[in-house]
C-alpha cells in the first residue's frame, strides 16, 4: 500500500455521488466541445481558404451587382489564370428535402477556380454545351436521389418558378472544407432567362486564381485600380477574407458562445468543489485521525486535490469519449450532411478535445483549493471532536 | 506471550540520532511525562475558560495511568497535551525528552509519528482500507521499505491476535475486533507511550475486558507508558495509577 491508495479508495466511498459528478464533469466537457466545434469549424472555411484565390465584389456591398464585363477586364490582367463569374440563385428545393443549400449561376470557368471541386473531365465538357445542365455536390446529389442524366426541378427565392435542369454530373471535394452540398448552373442559361431581367448582364462577383510569384495584396490592388474610376468600383480580397466576411455578423454570436462554454465549465468546477466540500465535510474526523498520527497538512492537502483533480481527469477522459463517440462519430457526419453549406467539415478537433480535457484539470485542482486548505487548517483536536 | 524477535524490536527501540532534537537530556529530570505548572484556557467568543490550572504531573517509563473524573474536568485536554496534540497556555510539557511547548506543529507531528500510539474510543479505522492496510497507515510516514512494512503490520496483528484478520474491512470486524486492529496500528510504530481516550466506551463488557487485558499486556510485556481516559472503573482497575481530575485539577 502507499498514499495513491487511500486517495484512490476515497473515490469510491460513495460511488453514486463519485459516478454523478464524473458524469457532471463529462457533460460539461461535451457541451464545451460542441459549442468549440461550431466555432472552430464555422471559422475552418475561412481559416482553409486557398492563399492564390481572390474574391471581387461591388465596393459598397457583396448584394450589388457588377457590370458583365468586369469579368472580361479581370481576365486580361497579367498575373491571373483564370477567373470567373457568378450569381447568386437563391435555389431552394421545393420538396424541402434539404434546408438550404448554395446555388451558383456561373461561367464555364468555374471549375478551373475551384479545381478542389473534382468533376469528371468528360462531365464537365457535356456540362460546358448544355445550356440547362448541372453539376451538383455528391452529398446533395444523393439528398435528391439524382445521377448524371436525370431532371431536376428547383426553385430559387430570387428568380419565380420552377426551374427545370439537367443534371450533367457530380462533384466530390478535394479538401474537407469544399461544400459538398451546393449546386452550379451556367450563368448564360440565367442571364438569358426574362424572370433574371433585373440582373440582365449583371454578375455578383468574381473569384479569380493567380499565378505562382504573385503576391495577392498586389493583385488585389490592381484589380481595384482598373474599376477606380468607373461607376461601379470593387475591392478585391482574399478567399480568407471574402468567406470571413460572411459571418462576421456570426462573429459576434460566436463569441457569445465561447463565453457560454467557459460558463459552462465553471458550473462544472462549482458542482465538484462543492463533491469535495462534502467529502472533506464528511472525513474531517478521519483527516484528524491522520493528523494525530503525524501526517502533515500538506499530506491532507495532497489527499484533497488529489481526488478532487483525479474525479476532473476521469470525467475529462469519459467527456471526451462522449466527444468522440457523439460528435465526431454522430451529428458531425448528420451536420456534414444536412448543414454543408454552413458546416462541409464539423468534427470536433483533437486541439479542442485537449483544450476541455485540461481545462476540467484546471479547474479540477481550483475546485480542490479551498476544501483542501480548509481541511489541512483545522486544529487536530477540532477535528478529532467532529462526528458528523 | 510469546515474543519473538520482530516483537522484541518493538521494545528495544534504540535511540535514533533523527530524534536528537527532541531528546534535550538535561531537561528531563525523572519521569517519561512531566508537566509543570501547566495551565490550559480555552475561549467561548471572549470569554476564558480554564480547564487545566497549575497542573503539575511526574510519570515514570512503563506505569500505566488512569484518568478519570467527571465531564469536563480536563482529561481528554490532558490528554492531548501529553500526545503533543495541543500546546498548553502557559507552563511546560515534557514528554519523552521532548518539551513540547517548543516545538512547531511540523515537529509536532513527527514526534508523535514517533513517540505517541493513539487508541480512540469510536475506533477511528480509515473505513475504505483493510485491517492490514489500517495498521501500517502510521508506517508510510517512515523510511521503511514495503517488505519491512509488511512485517511490523503483520507482528502488531498478531500481538493483538488478528493475524488471521489482516485482509478483513472494518466493516467484517466487530467493535472489540476493530479496537484490537487500532490498537495493533498505536503500536506498530513502536511507540514509548500509548495514550487512549475512552477505548473501551463503545465496546459490550467482553469485548473491553480484552481490550483492557490486552493494554495490561502491552504495559506490562512491551513495556509500553500508557496513559488511559476513562469513566469506567472496571478499566480503571487495570491500571497501576489512577488519578482523578477535577476542575482542572489533580485529586
Amino acid at each position: 500500500m502507499n498514499l495513491a491508495t487511500y486517495a484512490r479508495r476515497n473515490l469510491f466511498r460513495r460511488k453514486g455521488r463519485t459516478i454523478l459528478t464524473v458524469l457532471a464533469v463529462a457533460v460539461a466537457v461535451l457541451i464545451f466541445s460542441a459549442i468549440r466545434t461550431v466555432g472552430v469549424t464555422f471559422n475552418a472555411a475561412a481559416d482553409d481558404a486557398l492563399s492564390d484565390r481572390l474574391a471581387t465584389r461591388h465596393k459598397v456591398s457583396i448584394t450589388m451587382q457588377l457590370p458583365r464585363r468586369y469579368i472580361d477586364d479581370i481576365r486580361a490582367v497579367p498575373g491571373i489564370t483564370s477567373a470567373t463569374a457568378s450569381n447568386w440563385f437563391g435555389a431552394k428545393d421545393p420538396k424541402e428535402r434539404v434546408p438550404f443549400f448554395a446555388g451558383f449561376a456561373a461561367d464555364d470557368k468555374w471549375f478551373e477556380v475551384f479545381d478542389d471541386m473534382k468533376v469528371d473531365p468528360a462531365q464537365l465538357a457535356e456540362w460546358k454545351t448544355t445550356p440547362n445542365g448541372v453539376i451538383l455536390g455528391d452529398i446533395l446529389a444523393k439528398t435528391f436521389e439524382v445521377k448524371p442524366g436525370d431532371r431536376l426541378t428547383i426553385t430559387s427565392d430570387i428568380y419565380p418558378g420552377d426551374w427545370e435542369f439537367k443534371v450533367i454530373g457530380i462533384y466530390t471535394p478535394l479538401r474537407r472544407t469544399v461544400d459538398r452540398n451546393s449546386l452550379v448552373l451556367h450563368w448564360e442559361y440565367l442571364n438569358n432567362d426574362p424572370r433574371a431581367a433585373l440582373t440582365k448582364d449583371q454578375i455578383g462577383w468574381v473569384m479569380t486564381r493567380i499565378g505562382g510569384g504573385v503576391k495577392s495584396a498586389d493583385m488585389s490592388r490592381t484589380i481595384d485600380k482598373i474599376f477606380d474610376e468607373r461607376d461601379d468600383q470593387t475591392v478585391t480580397m482574399s478567399e480568407r477574407a471574402f468567406n470571413l466576411s460572411f459571418i462576421g455578423a456570426f462573429g459576434a454570436v460566436l463569441t457569445a458562445f465561447d463565453l457560454v462554454s467557459i460558463v459552462i465549465l465553471l458550473i462544472m468546477m462549482l458542482i465538484l468543489a462543492n463533491t469535495i466540500a462534502m467529502s472533506v465535510r464528511e472525513r474531517t474526523n478521519e483527516y484528524g485521525v491522520l493528523r494525530a498520527i503525524g501526517f502533515a497538512p500538506r499530506h491532507i492537502v495532497a489527499f484533497v486535490l488529489g481526488e478532487s483533480v483525479l474525479i476532473a481527469f476521469v470525467g475529462g477522459l469519459v467527456g471526451v469519449l462522449l466527444v468522440q463517440v457523439l460528435i465526431n462519430l454522430g451529428i458531425g457526419p448528420f451536420i456534414e450532411t444536412n448543414m454543408a453549406s454552413m458546416f462541409p467539415y464539423f468534427r470536433t478537433p483533437p486541439s479542442v478535445m485537449l483544450t476541455a480535457l485540461g481545462l476540467a484539470l484546471g479547474l479540477g485542482l481550483l475546485a480542490g483549493v479551498i476544501p483542501a486548505r480548509g481541511a489541512s487548517r483545522l486544529k487536530v483536536t477540532d477535528a478529532l471532536r467532529r462526528t458528523d | 506471550m510469546a515474543t519473538d524477535p520482530t516483537t522484541e524490536s518493538m521494545t528495544d527501540r534504540k535511540p535514533d540520532t533523527k530524534d536528537a532534537p527532541y531528546r534535550k537530556p538535561g531537561e528531563v529530570a525523572g519521569g517519561i511525562v512531566t508537566l509543570k505548572n501547566v495551565t490550559k484556557t480555552f475561549f467561548r467568543g471572549k470569554e476564558p475558560i480554564k480547564v487545566l490550572e497549575g497542573l503539575d504531573l511526574d510519570v515514570p517509563a512503563g506505569s500505566f495511568e488512569a484518568l478519570m473524573g467527571p465531564s469536563g474536568s480536563g482529561k481528554s485536554t490532558l490528554l492531548n497535551l501529553i500526545a503533543g496534540l495541543d500546546r498548553p497556555t502557559s507552563g511546560e510539557v515534557m514528554v519523552a525528552g521532548a518539551n513540547l511547548s517548543r516545538m512547531s506543529d511540523g515537529e509536532l507531528a513527527k514526534w508523535r509519528s514517533q513517540t505517541i500510539g493513539f487508541v480512540f474510543q469510536s475506533f477511528n479505522l480509515i473505513p475504505v482500507l483493510t485491517a492490514a492496510q489500517n495498521v501500517e497507515l502510521p508506517l508510510l510516514l517512515t523510511s521503511l521499505g514495503g517488505a519491512d512494512r509488511k512485517k511490523r503490520v503483520a507482528t502488531a496483528l498478531r500481538v493483538v491476535g488478528l493475524e488471521d484478520r489482516m485482509d478483513h474491512y472494518p466493516r467484517q470486524l466487530s467493535g472489540g475486533q476493530e479496537q484490537r486492529v487500532a490498537i495493533a496500528r498505536a503500536i506498530v510504530n513502536d511507540p514509548k507511550i500509548i495514550v487512549a481516550d475512552e477505548p473501551t466506551g463503545d465496546l459490550d463488557r467482553k469485548s473491553a475486558d480484552d481490550v483492557l487485558t490486552l493494554m495490561d499486556k502491552l504495559n506490562k510485556e512491551l513495556g509500553k507508558t500508557i496513559f488511559m481516559v476513562t469513566h469506567d472503573p472496571a478499566a480503571a482497575e487495570k491500571a497501576s495509577v489512577q488519578r482523578k481530575l477535577d476542575k482542572g485539577a489533580l485529586q
